[in-house]
């Protein structure tokens, strides 16, 4: 376990808090000023993040709690109300995750959001302050907090700066997240006030919750969890936010708010309902199943670029949900590494969704034509992403989806018709592509990327390369974990 | 023990005082300083309210013959009453300033106060009566202030018709109650009804039934609901803010009193009929809001839904000692929430942008301030954290799960809840969308008097204090709810 004296993980949350307060109070210096001003923030975060990562990297200790803040009592006498952080190998893997697309999304914003700029630097800053409460709260009304902060600067965002549909989709998402979440609460509720120490903390509910309180809590926080991964059947919230916010937005939801979901599965399911959740794993799994197979057919039959590439996310997010229930170390570590790939692959195809329609006036994949030839940069680009996305052994998706089919196949055998489905991936990607990007095109009219823009794609292909080459830079961090959460899973005491 | 007696000299006096020094000195008593005067006296009064809190000298629990008890639970609703009537006080400054009889205006808002505060501290039925109708008679003609718009006078029709029934209704149980026990006294009636004979019970039964209904009328609850409405839509709406957050709450202090001390012999009888209440009232009033077109409808409506959740703290308060801090919380909370969101609406309504949903279309280009302090209220009654009314619901919910396994339909009253909260941000959402994502039909900017922008940013500094810190005031619930 690592100790700062430094409070690292409050300033990673406040941060970006502060800063988007300083960027309304300095609204007035320019759009230039505040974009800067936004990225520097930004920045700032990720050295943060960065130098909280590296540690728990070095010392291999992401099966525990590090840089633990607090307890700070928030409220006295309803006990175990804290305020309570720390971070683990799953929170170091979604915090750094969060700060680095945080930067990219800035990056990506630059040339495509051009009014109310204020407001939408103030919003992204909150944005990411509230999603790195998430990931790093210990205490469950703490974590429900942030988990909904998050909601009020989303909404705007699609509101605000989406496409024609916006007001619907906005509310459509504030509306079925907020449902979702609240059900959750009285699920924490009901641990607070029937586990045996009675409390709101993390660390101190951890093996202490009995047999049928587990069963009931599992299923109230379900709704809030199933709602943001999203599993089928609770995704149809998902295509139209998407479609219609901007593309640096969708960055943000598919990239950080679906690993939300995520995150809650791994966190509550396997840290605190371990029985609970060996028990009901079937359904789980057959849930992530689902989830994979619809969101792939549904994807193939897709004309929109952007839907199309939403609903990846529906298929890319099931190994998630599958992974974390295979109970093997292999699939649940696999499950944790496909978020962070995920995030980062499906961030890339978003923003170049965003540039086609800014620069094409369409993202429909049957007119749009011959984008080699037309926009040589955002083609290469849109390739590469799609290999990422689809699994291409080049790029570190593809460990990710390996290690979770590897882990679903290890625990039974009739599992291994997932293969499938990277296959079907493979499918609609490569007849997008060959619709879109080497089709003939229709007029030659050659517009392209600028300079910065590709600059800011390119970047999200490192991470992905340097990935598949040193697997353990991420591995290495969530293995312990993944090796506690397995052994807890199968009522293996170590 | 004094605090009472203080309040009761100091509020009835000013109340007295306005109109004489209106009348005898015109010249230098212009209708600003009449505002001015009862800000003050109001802030004397939230002084005097404090100061036993501050200096720990409220007086503990256990029973007292005299007519009042000024234990912590009083002074908890009376900072929640006192503090209403000065928002709405405030606010009057500029949207009453044409009215022509300003004096009586701010002399009736005092003795409301007054009537108010009284029935926070009174523990004999008798006072709590007297206290009840100190508190009701102003609010009737404060309703039909505007005598010149029909509106406002059905309203005021409607709101005495019903508010006269609830006090006939309120005071056949009192009677009953005394004839049953034999005296006025809360405790004594205690006293009484432990050794009651079987062949009295139902006589004990009728009374409660009919105090139920009294309270119920006041309280807004499901199905004496029907006045609230055309009530707020028809008064001014400073008045309405009045109603909403301050004499509602009022009726609540009464309610926990009698129905926690006097009557705890009848428990089973209460908890379902306040839990049934609670359900049917918040999802009438959820349901109904959704529906409205009218600003000041929608919160009268979304006000009728959060006495159904200060009822579900009711209900399982024999149960779990979190129900009444939960309830005591939100009433508060509640006051500051809703105080801010009708000062917002009438600001919107003076402005004459309009009442209709519609017009609040783009009010976040037309009006920023207002529109943001509109949102945070909206917000905070929806319940998202961390805003204040996020903690008040959590208390409430987290006192019905406790229910459990007291009364099997505690975790389902809990379920109702939080559904009925979380439907809540449709129509609440709807707003900020309306205020933020659609299109104004002018682009004119609309003046936000200082005076409204005052009052607004005080209540939303209280929401979002108390949000982020709830340690202070969750604290004062519950010792007020321990000093019952």
């Amino acid at each position: 376990m690592i100790e700062l004296d430094f409070p690292i993980l409050s300033a990673l949350i406040f941060l970006p808090m502060i800063g988007s307060a300083a960027v309304l109070a300095i609204r007035g210096a320019g759009e230039k000023v505040i974009r800067y001003f936004t990225l520097a923030v930004s920045l700032m975060v990720l050295i943060l993040a960065l130098l909280a990562y590296s540690p728990v990297l070095q010392s291999g200790v992401g099966a525990e709690f590090n840089y633990v803040e607090g307890p700070i009592t928030w409220l006295p006498s309803l006990g175990g109300l804290d305020y309570l952080l720390g971070m683990d190998g799953m929170s170091a893997v979604l915090v750094l995750l969060t700060a680095f697309l945080s930067v990219l999304v800035i990056l990506g914003s630059w040339d495509l959001i051009k009014e109310r700029q204020a407001a939408y630097y103030f919003l992204i800053l909150l944005f990411e302050g509230a999603m790195m409460g998430v990931f790093t709260s210990l205490n469950l009304v703490l974590f429900y907090v942030f988990w909904e902060l998050v909601l009020i600067p989303m909404f705007f965002f699609i509101g605000i700066w989406g496409g024609p549909r916006r007001k619907f989709a906005a509310m459509k998402f504030l509306i079925y997240t907020h449902v979702g979440s609240t059900i959750m609460l009285l699920g924490f509720i009901a641990l607070f006030l029937f586990s045996p120490s009675h409390s709101f903390n993390f660390t101190d509910l951890v093996g202490q919750i009995p047999f049928w309180l587990q069963v009931v809590a599992m299923a109230a926080v379900f709704w809030g969890f199933a709602v943001k991964l999203p599993v089928v059947p609770f995704h149809t919230w998902l295509p139209d936010a998407h479609v219609e916010a901007p593309a640096p937005i969708s960055v943000f939801l598919a990239g950080l708010l679906l690993k939300m979901g995520g995150y809650g599965f791994l966190r509550f399911n396997l840290g605190l309902f371990p029985d609970a959740s060996r028990e009901f794993a079937s359904f789980f799994i057959i849930l992530g199943i689902i989830t994979m197979f619809y969101g792939a057919f549904v994807a193939m039959t897709q004309k929109d670029l952007k839907r199309m590439i939403a609903l990846t996310s529906v298929n890319h997010m099931g190994f998630v949900l599958l992974g974390a229930f295979t109970g093997s170390v292999i699939g649940i570590s696999g499950a944790i590494f496909q978020m962070f790939n995920h995030g980062i692959a499906i961030g890339l195809l978003f923003m170049l969704s965003g540039y086609i329609h800014e620069q094409a006036g369409t993202r429909d994949i049957t007119l749009l034509k011959g984008l080699r030839k037309n926009m040589p940069r955002t083609a290469s680009l849109l390739v590469i992403g799609s290999l990422a996305a689809m699994g291409a052994p080049l790029y570190s998706n593809f460990l990710s989806e390996f290690m979770v089919i590897v882990g679903a196949i290890s625990t039974d055998v009739r599992y291994a018709v997932l293969m499938l489905v990277p296959l079907m991936t493979v499918a609609y990607f490569l007849w997008m592509i060959r619709r879109s990007v080497t089709s003939q095109p229709t007029e030659i009219r050659k517009h392209d990327l600028s300079n910065r823009s590709t600059l800011a794609l390119v970047l999200y292909i490192v991470p992905l390369i340097l990935l598949i080459i040193f697997p353990f830079l991420v591995l290495n961090v969530v293995d312990p974990l993944a090796t506690v959460y397995t052994n807890s899973f199968l009522g293996v005491t170590p | 023990m004094t605090t009472p007696y203080i309040l009761m000299a100091l509020l009835g006096g000013a109340a007295l005082l306005l109109p004489v020094l209106q009348a005898t000195a015109v010249e230098r008593f212009n209708r600003r300083s009449a505002g001015y005067f009862t800000i003050a006296v109001l802030l004397a009064a939230l002084a005097i309210v404090l100061y036993p809190v501050v200096s720990f000298t409220a007086e503990s629990g256990g029973p007292t013959s005299a007519v009042f008890k000024s234990d912590l639970m009083a002074l908890f609703f009376g900072v929640a009453v006192l503090l209403v009537a000065i928002f709405v006080t405030i606010t009057s400054l500029e949207y009453q300033q044409d009215d022509p009889n300003i004096s009586i205006f701010y002399s009736l808002i005092l003795f409301t106060s007054l009537g108010m505060t009284m029935l926070a501290f009174a523990v004999d039925l008798l006072m709590i009566f007297v206290a009840w109708e100190l508190m009701g008679l102003p609010t009737f003609i404060l309703v039909g202030f505007r005598k010149k718009d029909p509106a406002s006078s059905e309203a005021a029709v409607k709101f005495f018709i019903l508010g006269a029934l609830s006090s006939g209704i309120l005071l056949y149980g009192i009677s009953l109650l005394y004839g049953v026990a034999g005296s006025t006294n809360l405790y004594a009636v205690v006293d009484a009804m432990s050794t009651l004979s079987p062949a009295l019970m139902p006589m004990g039964v009728v009374a409660i039934a009919l105090l139920i209904a009294g309270f119920g009328l006041k309280l807004s609850a499901v199905p004496f609901h029907m006045w609230i409405p055309d009530a707020y839509e028809g008064a001014p709406t400073t008045v309405s803010t009045l109603l909403a957050a301050g004499t509602k709450k009022a009726g609540f202090v009464a309610a926990i009193r009698v129905f926690l001390i006097a009557l705890p012999l009848f428990q089973m009888d209460w908890t379902v009929a306040f839990a049934v209440l609670a359900v049917l009232t918040m999802t009438l009033g959820n349901v109904a809001a959704l529906t409205q077109r009218s600003m000041t409808r929608l919160l009268a409506y979304s006000s009728i839904a959060h006495a159904g959740y200060i009822l579900m703290g009711l209900a399982v308060a024999p149960f779990t000692s979190l129900g009444i801090v939960g309830a005591l919380f939100h009433v508060l909370n509640h006051s500051v929430m809703k105080s801010s969101a009708f000062i917002a609406a009438a600001l919107v309504a003076y402005k004459a942008v309009g009442t209709h949903l519609d017009s609040y279309k783009g009010l976040a280009l037309r009006m920023p301030f207002t529109a943001i302090a509109l949102t945070i209220a909206l917000l905070a009654l929806a319940g998202v954290p961390p805003l204040n009314g996020f903690w008040s619901k959590l208390v409430i919910f987290a006192a019905a799960v406790e229910g459990w396994p007291g009364v099997w339909w505690a975790p389902w009253l809990a379920l109702a809840g939080i559904l009925n909260s979380a439907f809540s941000l449709g129509y609440y959402g709807w707003i900020i969308k309306r205020m933020y994502l659609d299109e104004p039909s002018q682009k004119s900017k609309v003046i936000e008097p200082i005076i409204f922008r005052i009052a607004l940013f005080i209540g939303v500094l209280i929401i979002i204090v108390t949000g982020v810190y709830p340690a202070p005031i969750y604290e004062f619930a519950r010792m007020a709810a321990a000093s019952l």
